[in-house]
């Protein structure tokens, strides 16, 4: 059985029809990318698969069982880390939130801060506050966070959308890294063609505005690359670049069909 | 240069009480109304003397505390409630909004018949008092709490308890502050108020007596503490907001 389905969900906002009913299978272990325009319904989709917004219609499940509200073995890494950490906190303090919520005993706590900073390479600098780090490294306490709660499934909401190019791309290859190394499912949301080829084992493309005949769902292509993959050589392997090039054209083509 | 600049705010008051002093004692010379501040100074004196400075003193900020403890603790807890839930809102709206203008002192004779004179009917003044800022003011704060923390604590499994005590409140810890120091200086003002018009204890109190008993430099050394006592509980609410906000990460 696959790990998360989506079965016909469909989801309207304000009397407006955001997502229209789409369906797919998530297997354990696959990191799947989710892109498209702005205003396709992406985040809303992720919302839904992680129980934060009820689908309208059809539903997702979870190893069978339906989604209703969030859980803690679905973790969601928010675009906004200056938003979803607590400025109070300290990286340790923040981190120990995910631990306090599950009532891990507090004789454990320290280890396992400990072991979550020093994989996202944050060890020396638990004792600081949110404030006093850059973007990049708060987003690395967010994906900390999410670590400690030790989910199966990591929602990643446009997490490196605020970043610079290279912070970007070190983050892309640690997060890889990480999945890999923990044995996470991935839905990645992103509005990035060559993000959502890099990192997925699967694309799947949204278009805005369904109508009859238009489903959300426009492509969904699988990423046979082999991992693990490097900023250089898999940006020049024949597979993405023939991928690249597809879901570009889609794009345009989507453009001028909506017109 | 430090010093001198240390002294500049004081000028403007010493200068002011040389002046009243200089004017009750040339051009008044006898009054029933007024004294001149070095009488009240030595009544001051005399005051610290014979205890009685002390004890009314503790009687009036030990009842404006608990008083503000207890209009406190709930004004929060309601607030919180009020806050996150949208349905206990509505539903409160009215109630509040009702009881809300009521003014503290004319609660005087009602608490006076439950609780007698002492202690427990200036508290139960106080805390009412207080409830309706604390109340207000947090519900206020709570609800302008960034909605996307509320979202970390929802992925995060947090109980209710937990998001209440762990997220919210320290969100809107600046606003409870103010909050609070608004209600500090209400606390002082009632529970001074119930002992100028019902109570027979207190700074308030020994006030009146010295007013009734013709003596105006004890009744201004009265008011004059009373200014003194406000000042320094506003200037504890003061620097124990700047301890916790360094506490929380604020920049210092």
């Amino acid at each position: 059985m696959s790990l998360l389905s989506f079965d016909r969900v469909a989801i309207h906002l304000g009397g407006r029809e955001i997502l229209s009913p789409t369906s797919f299978e998530v297997g354990r272990g696959e990191f799947v990318c989710i892109v498209g325009p702005s205003g396709c319904g992406k985040t809303t989709l992720l919302r839904a698969a992680s129980g934060l917004v009820t689908a309208s219609a059809g539903e997702v499940r979870r190893h069978g069982v339906r989604v209703t509200q969030p859980s803690r073995e679905v973790a969601f890494v928010f675009q906004d880390y200056g938003r979803a950490l607590l400025p109070w906190r300290t990286v340790r303090g923040n981190v120990a939130l995910a631990l306090e919520a599950a009532g891990a005993p507090k004789a454990q706590q320290a280890a396992r801060i400990d072991s979550v900073l020093a994989k996202v390479g944050l060890a020396a600098h638990a004792d600081k506050f949110p404030a006093q780090l850059s973007g990049g490294m708060q987003q690395r306490v967010q994906i900390a966070r999410c670590l400690a709660q030790q989910p199966e499934l990591l929602m990643m909401d446009e997490p490196f959308g605020a970043l610079d190019a290279l912070t970007r791309q070190n983050l892309q290859d640690e997060v890889a890294r990480l999945v890999r190394d923990e044995g996470l499912t991935v839905l990645f949301v992103t509005h990035d063609l060559e993000e959502a080829i890099y990192l997925g084992d699967r694309v799947i493309m949204l278009q805005a505005n369904p109508a009859p005949g238009r489903p959300s769902l426009a492509r969904m292509l699988p990423v046979g690359i082999a991992h693990p993959r490097d900023q250089l050589t898999t940006k020049e392997h024949p597979e993405f670049l023939t991928l690249r090039r597809d879901l570009y054209r889609y794009i345009e083509h989507g453009h001028h069909a909506a017109h | 240069m430090r010093l001198t600049r240390w002294l500049r705010p004081w000028w403007f008051p010493i200068a002011l009480l040389a002046l009243f002093e200089a004017y009750l004692r040339v051009v008044v010379q006898q009054s029933d109304a007024l004294a001149p501040p070095s009488a009240a100074l030595r009544a001051f004196i005399g005051l610290i003397g014979d205890g009685s400075l002390l004890r009314a003193t503790a009687f009036t900020l030990g009842s404006a505390a608990l008083g503000l403890l207890i209009g406190t603790a709930l004004g929060v807890a309601f607030g919180v409630w009020f806050g996150l839930s949208g349905r206990a809102a509505r539903l409160s709206l009215v109630s509040v909004e009702m009881l809300r203008p009521v003014p503290a002192v004319a609660l005087i004779p009602l608490a006076m018949l439950v609780f007698g004179f002492g202690l427990r009917m200036e508290i139960a003044v106080v805390a009412f008092a207080t409830f309706w800022p604390m109340l207000l003011l947090t519900q206020g704060a709570v609800t302008q709490v960034d909605a996307r923390l509320l979202e970390v604590s929802r992925v995060l499994g947090l109980s209710a308890w937990q998001r209440s005590v762990k997220i919210v409140l320290p969100a809107c810890v600046a606003r409870l502050f103010v909050a609070l120091r608004l209600s500090v200086a209400i606390a002082l003002v009632v529970a001074v108020t119930v002992e100028i018009a019902a109570n027979p204890n207190g700074m308030g109190y020994a006030m009146m007596i010295a007013q009734q008993s013709l003596d105006p430099a004890q009744m201004l050394a009265w008011l004059g503490w009373i200014g003194v006592v406000g000042y320094a509980v506003n200037a504890l609410a003061l620097g124990l907001q700047r301890v916790v906000a360094r506490r929380m990460g604020a920049a210092s």
